[in-house]
């Protein structure tokens, strides 16, 4: 590389720089039009152009920087005068150079590096314009500029999808439509913005469609115009309200209009044929908005709503500024029972997002858990409304312990990191494998726990103050934002409309007048959740409970928990609640009980709600009054408890306690409890009615346990086999089922479950007893849904998953291979029905074809079990692209697992080439994390797949085969981490000296099998990217750089100037690189202190440093100057360790030296891995 | 001759229906033969009375048909004209009306009766007119109540007009029918299955015997949805006939009622209808319903 690029690369870096800091501040966007006059169908390509209104807030603003991604752009002007433009995109090849290194860490830095390199909440863009200099003067008398770009899109990846269907027909008959998608803020793929969620403007949308097709957009539709050839429309939206560019969305398609028969100004799209099942859906949207409307005290924000439907959605709910996109597979008709809930819940979601988070916005990255947390808390308050209150705290347990899972497993998550302006050295999440600094470096399951999490902490909140303060404050958002948005930009009140941490508790603190200080830091600003261990002993003398509560607060993923937390004791005499101190050295804790003398008189037994019981106290400890014992009842911490109390004890809290999580957590309980007791118990609660529906399935699979492990004492009938048939069959022949009639739900859902439930029956051969199996295949044949006004393809399908569940591996003989001969006799009835079902299905397709669904994994047990041939040539089918989406995950699940079973590298090698080529965007983050949960192999264990050629592919994936989807790109680092960990890939041979880093791992110290000849391409890289290891990292306080006369007008389109700046994205790999090369192994103490001139630095600038494009070469040469010297220590270092090697002698001198090594290495890495890292590449010259 | 065929005609009609092709006969049937062969003589001789000296069979035998069917229609409509006049032995005026109106020239009759050249046949041999099969009797017949004239008809036999309830074990019919039910759908749709299977591409699970289980093979659609969404015919089907017709009862009911309340308590229902009535439709106004505007002339600008 010559020293004229590395000119270029270092003038371009201090560009970036001088950008970084201020675009924020030196910019503002007020208003943009959009306008796409063409789109094809055929060729799956846009044109377009956009004009940005950008007030200069700074005199002399010289640069622009935007976001945009795969966009070609035609040409800029910026007030009707041409401007030169340069794009620059680090992310598309993360790393750039053709390193062999090959670990995660290393590629996770970079990666993040890149993100933050061109992260638009950080005033950064990809696409960076010069102002024309004779404009250079109207900054200064802060005049508006009009930035106009034409660009346009030719098979976009990512940010639109096209969805074509392959039949005759023009593209409306066909159903052809486009919309945007995509994972947070990722508007810039389909045209170029601002493209954070902080800078708002107002927009108008204009959209030139076929004349046939209908173009859904944000904001109000104006008018639509034809076009002089009558052949096209013109959609003209207008959206008044400041936006910020992610929530501009756009939907075409030959859409169905409904109008909202309760309100007309909210408009719903679906694909043709679909408008039936539309109606039916979209007939109790008028209750949400009401609802929402009705608690926030609020008016909707816009003045119009649009829904649209759109097959192969991204995800299933998206919303954007006044209007949401959904998967078209939530539509269902009125016979559909189990996807009508579902449906209504995503509606829901989509409309709480409205408020906050589209028209509400975040100030930055991290206060994105404040908007997530208030809609998902609006959202449940509108669960409890709707589907009730066991319905709401069953899906809160659900999601506690749904995080609570996660956390432990991963090891926490943060809400609200702390940045600290990228001074912190220290990662907020070191224990994870991905950067949390930047939202499109997380991974997937990450971020969905993340709004679990923010949902719950918004619970706690209210908790703490109260439901009422709680709306208070969304209310007082929302007018001062609604105040806001009328404003003029002029009069600087759209910052009202983002919401921040900060903003938040103040109106938190204003509204309530409590400080929420300690909570927020417990849960919002530390990662990590709390493992409660209970136990009890009742001293009889005293008369007092001892409760001991301990925590485990050392385990990855726990933090410590000191406060309050309540405990509730049911005795004889009425259940008490009691609010323990959790301290730091207190574990015990005294409860006094009441009831001193007992069970002397037959009395009803109070409970909480009041209500008054009867119970059977003959199970009871005589000495005790306690019945149950529940800790932190209202899950008013984020927590996990495992307490233990005696099983008569579970049995009541589950038989009396009328606390739908109580129940759920009494049932979990006595799984380890098989007795006759528990038993009757569970028997009781199956059959009361009154009992939430929920708790009565969990029971079913509880009881299936229970059974199996009472097997030798089981007496009657098989577990719930009678209970089924007193419920559900005809009081006169016993062993038909009645007619379907679903018009009760809750027996509805029981009857789907109990079969599944009593398939997991096992009797002591370990075989599913035959009376149950042919109870099962009787339910399948007396199926009659004739006079159903309920469609049964659920229970149908549960019915095969019952089958599916009876399965139990065969009777291996000797290897043999599968044939139909020796099929065991049982097998075969179940086969004939799979087969009988799946083949009905081609001719009465079922909704959502969820019969298909379990047919396949039915066939994929059988397979697994041995009872037919192993083969994936079925499921490879069913994957096609052309099945429905539901099929395909079925189909792909079942080719994972074989994959993994069969270790097969040709379905692999499948799989794979599905993730880069399929058309379908969800399908293909659907496999990767399947492959993530069920690998064919993992870092901690040895497989044959396991190959250079592998890393490789996926090293690919990642690194280049994956940047037009955020998502995918993260979902292919997880399956990388699962499958090769942090550090480079067992399978690779070891290179040469890459090993300094490996060091930490115990593996390569083992086994430092050091190639002196192996050409040291690792090395060389690292040399390489230390070389040009330049200044990325924002260094706030530096004035703008007026000085570089780089010709930009020359090089708009070059090929080579891309180059260039591809060779600066390796400037976020010096950051690592830093750490892997020896670099830091001399220069050890030096960082820090580095550091610290710099952040005492803002104030002075440097002008010898930033003025002379000399001196900044200077300062190149200056680091390779040092490079020279430390490739020549890093020989001598090898040739060091070589020698120590030839002697074994010196073992203990050996041991010594790695363990400094060792120990340099740690801290270089915790160096590296803070933000601030690319800053200390400066140090050589700075300090020189 | 006309007078003897007359009370006859019907039986006459339906025994040579009945008696057609059996090798076999019955008294009755006799007797019909015997006079269906008359009839042949009587063509057969005016036909050589015309001059024929022979005739294939068949003609011979389309010939009897006819007059066979025109002496019966003659009968039928004479005893029509008696019936009407509220007689009920027809006269020979009906028969001559019923002639005229069949377009005969009764005049000519006479005289054609008395014709030189005519053959004399010979009667029929005398047969015993078929005895009528006593109807079963079924219990004893009704006599008329006082009110009613003697001479109207008597009562028909009891067993045709009294309800007469059967009863069978409904217990074990409803298993039966079930059972019939649930077998006879499997039958279908296993037959159905297997032709499609048999007639179309198959998949198979197993290597050694692709007959065994064969699967319909997975075909891609283009709109994989809206098979996967929209309902089948059969469910539409199903869903208008449980609308019209109550949920059958069955033995036994008890699992519907409550169902109403506890439908609420997890789907509401559409809640209360606002002010604003869906079906004054042509008041919405909506941006996407309202016409697409013609393009402005383009003004210099």
């Amino acid at each position: 590389m010559g020293d004229a690029n590395m000119c270029v690369c270092v003038f371009i870096c201090l560009c970036v720089t001088s950008m970084q800091n201020n675009n924020i501040f030196n910019l503002c966007t007020t208003h943009q039009v959009v306008c796409i006059n063409n789109i094809n169908f055929q060729r799956k390509s846009v044109i377009g152009y956009v004009e940005l209104t950008i007030f200069p807030t700074v005199v002399n603003l010289n640069r622009i920087k935007l976001s945009s991604k795969q966009c070609r752009i035609y040409r800029v002007r910026v007030n009707d005068l041409e401007a030169p433009f340069i794009y620059n995109d680090p992310t598309l090849e993360v790393c750039h150079h053709e390193s062999k290194q090959r670990n995660l860490n290393y590629f996770s830095s970079a990666y993040t590096a890149a993100v933050g390199a061109v992260d638009p909440d950080a005033g950064n863009g990809e696409l960076c314009i010069k102002v024309p200099s004779e404009l250079w003067k109207q900054g200064d008398e802060m005049k508006v500029l009009k930035v106009y770009i034409e660009f346009s899109l030719d098979q976009p990846k990512g940010g639109l999808h096209f969805v074509v269907p392959d039949i005759e027909g023009n593209m409306a008959e066909r159903g052809a439509h486009v919309f945007s998608f995509g994972y947070q803020n990722s508007t810039r793929f389909w045209f170029p913005c601002v493209d954070s969620y902080s800078e708002l403007c107002t927009w108008k949308l204009e959209f030139t469609v076929d004349a046939s097709m209908v173009a859904v957009s944000c904001g109000d539709l104006v008018e639509t115009v034809y076009t002089h050839d009558m052949r096209k429309k013109t959609f003209h939206y207008v959206l008044p309200i400041p936006t910020a560019a992610p929530n501009i969305s756009l939907a075409v398609g030959p859409f169905e209009i409904l109008v909202d028969p309760y309100m007309h100004e909210v408009t719903h799209f679906c694909l043709p044929q679909l408008l039936p099942l539309l109606k039916h859906t979209m007939s109790y949207l008028h209750e949400i908005f009401e609802f929402y409307e009705e608690i926030l005290t609020c008016r909707y924000p816009y003045s119009c709503f649009k829904t649209v439907f759109v097959d192969e959605a991204y995800v299933q709910v998206s919303s954007y500024a006044s209007m949401s996109i959904f998967s078209t597979n939530l539509l269902h008709s009125a016979m559909i029972i189990d996807q009508t809930p579902v449906t209504r819940r995503c509606l829901a979601q989509a409309l709480s997002q409205q408020f906050f988070g589209c028209f509400i916005s975040r100030m930055s990255w991290s206060d994105e858990w404040v908007l997530k947390g208030i809609s998902g808390y609006i959202y449940g308050l509108y669960l409890k409304k709707t589907f009730g209150v066991n319905e709401y705290r069953h899906w809160i347990k659900e999601e506690l312990d749904k995080i609570v899972e996660y956390e432990l497993k991963t090891g926490g998550v943060l809400l609200h990191p702390a940045f600290c302006g990228g001074k912190e050295k220290d990662n907020p999440t070191p224990h994870l494998h991905f950067s949390i600094k930047h939202p499109h470096t997380l991974s997937w399951e990450y971020y969905k726990m993340f709004q679990c999490k923010a949902h719950l902490v918004m619970r706690l909140i209210e908790n703490r103050i109260s439901m009422e303060f709680m709306l208070q404050v969304f209310n007082k958002l929302l007018s001062l934002a609604s105040t806001a948005s009328s404003q003029k930009y002029q009069s600087h009140m759209w910052s009202q409309m983002l919401l921040s941490t900060s903003g938040f508790l103040k109106s938190i603190s204003n509204v309530s007048g409590k400080d929420i200080g300690p909570l927020i830091k417990q849960w919002v600003d530390q990662s990590g959740v709390v493992k409660f261990f209970g136990s009890f002993a009742f001293n009889r003398k005293r008369n007092v409970l001892e409760l001991e509560i301990r925590q485990d607060y050392t385990s990855s993923g726990t933090q410590k928990y000191v406060g309050p937390i309540k405990v509730t004791v049911q005795e004889l005499d009425g259940s008490f609640n009691h609010t323990l101190q959790i301290e730091e050295n207190s574990l015990k804790h005294d409860i006094p009980c009441h009831s001193k003398s007992r069970r002397n008189k037959k009395k009803k037994i109070p409970l909480m709600n009041g209500e008054e019981v009867d119970m059977d106290l003959s199970a009871m400890d005589a000495d005790s009054p306690l019945l149950w014992i529940r800790i932190d009842p209202d899950m008013s911490i984020l927590r996990k408890v495992e307490f233990e109390q005696a099983d008569f004890m579970w049995q009541y809290q589950l038989r009396y306690e009328r606390d739908v999580v109580a129940q759920e957590e009494a049932i979990s309980a006595l799984e380890k409890f098989p007795t006759p007791a528990s038993r009757l118990a569970l028997t009781d609660i199956l059959e009361q009615e009154q009992c939430f529906y929920k708790v009565r399935m969990q029971a079913c699979f509880c009881l299936a346990k229970i059974a199996n492990s009472m097997m030798s004492t089981w007496t009657g009938p098989p577990a719930m086999k009678s209970l089924f048939t007193r419920m559900f069959c005809c009081k006169s022949c016993p062993n038909i089922v009645k007619t379907n009639n679903f018009i009760n739900f809750q027996s509805y859902f029981l009857q789907k479950t109990m079969p599944v439930a009593m398939a997991l029956l096992r009797d002591m051969q370990n075989l599913c007893p035959k009376e149950v199996l042919n109870f099962i295949l009787d339910l399948i044949k007396y199926n009659d849904n004739r006079k159903n006004k309920f469609s049964d393809n659920y229970y149908r399908a549960e019915l095969i998953d019952a089958l599916t569940n009876s399965l139990t591996p065969a009777i291996n003989i000797s290897n043999e291979v599968r044939t139909v001969d020796n099929l065991n006799s049982d097998v075969r009835l179940i086969l004939e029905e799979i087969t009988r079902f799946l083949n009905m299905e081609k001719l009465l397709p079922s909704y959502r074809n969820t019969i298909t669904v379990s047919c396949l994994r039915a066939i994929r047990m059988l397979q697994k079990n041995g009872h037919i041939p192993s083969d994936p040539s079925l499921f490879k089918s069913y994957a096609q692209y052309g099945h429905f989406v539901d099929v395909r995950v079925a189909a792909l699940e079942a080719v994972v697992d074989y994959t993994r079973v069969d270790r097969s590298s040709e379905e692999l090698q499948w799989l794979l080439d599905m993730v880069q080529n399929d058309p379908s965007h969800y399908v293909r983050h659907k496999i990767l994390s399947m492959l993530g949960k069920n690998p064919p192999f993992t870092k901690a264990s040895e497989s044959s797949l396991c190959n250079e050629a592998l890393v490789d592919q996926l090293w690919k994936l990642m690194n280049s085969g994956t940047s037009h989807d955020w998502r995918l790109r993260c979902d292919a680092v997880n399956f990388y981490y699962t499958l090769f960990g942090l550090t480079r890939p067992s399978c690779l041979p070891l290179p040469e000296l890459g090993l300094v880093l490996n060091l930490k791992e115990k593996k390569a110290v083992l086994n430092p099998t050091i190639k002196p000849e192996a050409g040291g391409i690792g090395g060389v890289g690292a040399l390489d990217l230390c070389a040009n290891g330049g200044i990325h990292t924002p260094i706030s306080g530096f004035p703008s750089s007026e000085e570089e006369d780089i010709d930009m007008d020359t090089v708009h389109d070059s090929q080579a100037f891309i180059y260039h700046h591809l060779n600066m994205l390796e400037r976020p790999m010096s950051g690592h690189c830093v750490g892997s090369s020896p670099v830091l192994l001399t220069s050890g103490k030096e960082p820090p202190l580095v550091e610290q001139t710099l952040l005492s630095m803002p104030a002075t600038p440097l002008p010898a440093f930033i003025k002379e494009p000399s001196a900044s070469k200077h300062g190149e040469h200056h680091h390779r100057h040092h490079h020279h010297d430390h490739k020549k220590k890093k020989k001598k270092h090898k040739h060091k360790h070589k020698h120590k090697h030839k002697h074994e002698s010196k073992d203990k001198d050996k041991d010594k030296d790695r363990e400094r090594e060792r120990d340099r290495d740690r801290d270089a890495h915790a160096f590296t891995s803070s933000p601030a890292s690319g800053r200390s590449l400066r140090s050589p010259s700075l300090s020189d | 001759f006309i007078g003897t065929s007359l009370p006859s005609h019907w039986n006459l009609q339906s025994g040579l229906r009945s008696g057609s092709g059996k090798t076999t006969t019955s008294p009755a049937e006799n007797y019909y033969l015997a006079r269906r062969r008359t009839l042949q003589v009587v063509v057969s001789s005016l036909l050589t009375e015309c001059g024929f000296e022979s005739a294939e069979k068949a003609a011979v035998e389309s010939l009897t048909e006819m007059i066979q069917s025109y002496i019966s229609e003659v009968g039928r409509s004479a005893k029509s004209y008696c019936e009407h006049t509220a007689r009920s032995t027809p006269t020979l005026s009906d028969v001559v009306v019923t002639l005229i109106e069949m377009g005969f020239n009764v005049d000519t009759l006479p005289t054609y009766a008395k014709r030189s050249q005519r053959m004399v046949i010979t009667a029929p041999p005398v047969t015993n007119s078929p005895v009528v099969p006593k109807a079963l009797a079924a219990g004893q017949k009704r006599v008329h109540p006082p009110y009613i004239p003697s001479h109207l008809p008597d009562f028909p036999d009891p067993h045709t007009y009294i309800k007469t309830p059967t009863f069978r074990e409904p217990v074990s019919d409803y298993q039966v029918l079930r059972e019939k039910a649930a077998s006879q759908r499997r039958d279908v749709e296993r037959a159905l299955t297997r032709f499609m299977a048999k007639t179309g591409e198959t998949q198979s699970l197993f290597k050694d015997d692709i007959t065994a289980f064969p699967l319909i093979a997975a075909r891609p659609s283009s709109i994989p949805y809206l098979n996967a969404l929209l309902p089948s015919e059969l469910e539409l089907q199903t869903l208008e006939e449980t609308d019209s017709s109550e949920q059958d009862d069955q033995t036994d009911n008890e699992n519907a009622p409550t169902g109403a309340d506890k439908e609420n308590s997890v789907l509401p229902p559409g809640g209360v209808v606002p002010a604003v009535k869906p079906s004054e439709e042509t008041v919405i106004d909506n941006p996407y319903l309202r016409p697409v505007k013609k393009p402005k002339v383009r003004r210099k600008k």
